[in-house]
């Protein structure tokens, strides 16, 4: 009977604490009072963890291999097609070199705009039934990295640093259903909203002009913030799946499929650098002419 | 020695955090991530009785809000599993129970712990909560919590044994 009355207490005290320790950091959230606990608790974990990715990591790729084993047999179906199409392209090759060197030009003047970026493993992921889209990257301060900085894979925008520890980093994916990004039409300059919904091969955009063209098919690059924080203009998110105009509200939301396989990441580039915050010559307007 | 009995706790229970969210996390599971840590505290209740249920709960719940790469509210896990591990040294305490049994009240106890992050989740305002998506987590963690706990809860439990023998009179 004592025993059980000791184990009662026990409990109210440790709900008591969990309810606390919710509206502590509900109220403080990020860089609230809770703050030295994540970042001692992301110092201790954030080794152990890369220690437990450098260990596993083998073994994860053969299953990620039997995993995809379906999908690399499609991809090489595709590429034998792709291959003999090109082989019947390369004869057409010496007609495309003048425009090859003007390409050559724009990639010049690209490299002036572009950024630098520190590569980084995925080392740990947030389960699944949390609900948040989270990875830990095996790059941290020490390596130059910091909070707001934009993460890009080979396909596009996968995310944004959120927490930094000393060799870790957290990255909130663009998936995630609280993470936004301004987002562009490549073709039209169209600007909206591009907010994750949850679901890792599905984001909405939320169009500023209800009357702006868009179709299935249209790329979305981001628009840029200040100073490149978080994320740097002209990376691309996604792909116009499908497009519903709402009656009844003022913007159009289309559906994007993101060019980043959240699910499959192994390495990605985190951006230190962003480009330069204005890389075009100003023109400065001509003197009025006296008595027009 | 209260000591040992903390230090077997503790090192089960980092072990399962870290192994949860590097190596079962990133691999392609169906539907969910296997509880890994939700066994390993649902494993010590089941063998110490529900102070150390809930104590273990509260840590392996507070380690799982804060490890990286958390970002959900600190203390909902720590609130789950203090209570589920508190119930499950409770109703299971006093002997040796059959394996089946465990089984099935460890995978119930997963299935419990996705309803109430689910439902605590969408109290506080968390727009992540889908609802949508609970039906298919509620049976995939429900069936890795299963087969966790075959060789998790009686592993446990044997370890117990030998690491805390005084705590284990019979």
């Amino acid at each position: 009977m004592r025993e059980l009355r000791k184990a009662r207490l026990v409990l109210a005290l440790l709900i008591l604490t969990s309810i606390t320790l919710i509206v502590v950091d509900l109220r403080g959230g990020v860089g609230g009072p809770l703050q030295p606990l994540r970042t001692v608790t992301t110092a201790v974990f954030g080794p152990l963890e890369r220690g437990a990715a450098a260990v596993i990591s083998p073994v994860q790729s053969f299953v990620q291999a039997v995993a995809n084993w379906g999908d690399q047999q499609a991809t090489i179906d595709e590429l034998t097609m792709q291959n003999e199409q090109l082989r019947a392209q390369v004869d057409t090759a010496d007609v495309d070199r003048d425009r090859v060197a003007a390409l050559d030009a724009l990639l010049g003047l690209a490299a002036d705009t572009s950024v630098d970026i520190v590569p980084a493993e995925v080392i740990a992921v947030g389960p699944a039934q949390g609900f948040a889209w989270t990875v830990t990257l095996d790059a941290g301060s020490g390596d130059g990295v910091s909070e707001g900085m934009a993460v890009l894979n080979g396909g596009g925008l996968v995310g944004r640093v959120v927490s930094v520890g000393p060799d870790t980093a957290t990255v909130l994916l663009i998936v995630d259903a609280t993470s936004t990004v301004g987002g562009r039409l490549a073709g039209s300059a169209q600007i909206g909203i591009v907010s994750g919904t949850g679901r890792q091969d599905l984001m909405t955009m939320q169009l500023l002009d209800p009357l702006a063209p868009v179709q299935s098919g249209d790329v979305v690059v981001t628009f840029g913030s200040q100073s490149g924080r978080p994320y740097p203009p002209g990376i691309p998110v996604g792909v116009v799946e499908s497009v519903s105009g709402t009656p009844g509200q003022l913007t159009r939301v289309a559906n994007l499929t993101p060019y980043a396989d959240v699910s499959m990441m192994s390495i990605v580039g985190i951006v230190v650098n962003p480009p330069r915050t204005d890389p075009r010559p100003v023109i400065t307007a001509p003197p009025l002419a006296e008595g027009s | 020695m209260a000591w040992r009995r903390a230090l077997l706790i503790a090192t089960l229970l980092i072990l399962a955090v870290v192994i949860e969210l590097t190596v079962l996390a990133p691999l392609p599971w169906w539907g969910a991530t296997p509880p890994l840590v939700l066994v390993v505290v649902a494993g010590v209740a089941l063998s110490f009785g529900p102070i150390t249920g809930a104590v273990a709960g509260f840590a392996g719940g507070l380690l799982l809000d804060l490890a990286p790469p958390a970002l959900t509210t600190v203390g909902i896990a720590a609130l789950i599993l203090t209570v589920l591990g508190y119930g499950l040294g409770r109703i299971f305490d006093s002997d040796e129970r059959p394996l089946w049994l465990t089984t099935v009240v460890t995978a119930l106890a997963a299935g419990i712990s996705v309803l109430a992050t689910a439902a605590l989740g969408g109290l506080l305002g968390d727009v992540r909560v889908r609802w949508d998506d609970v039906p298919g987590f509620l049976a995939a963690v429900i069936v890795y919590a299963a087969f966790l706990s075959l060789p998790c809860v009686p592993g446990i439990r044997a370890l117990s044994r030998r690491v805390v023998p005084e705590a284990f009179p019979r």
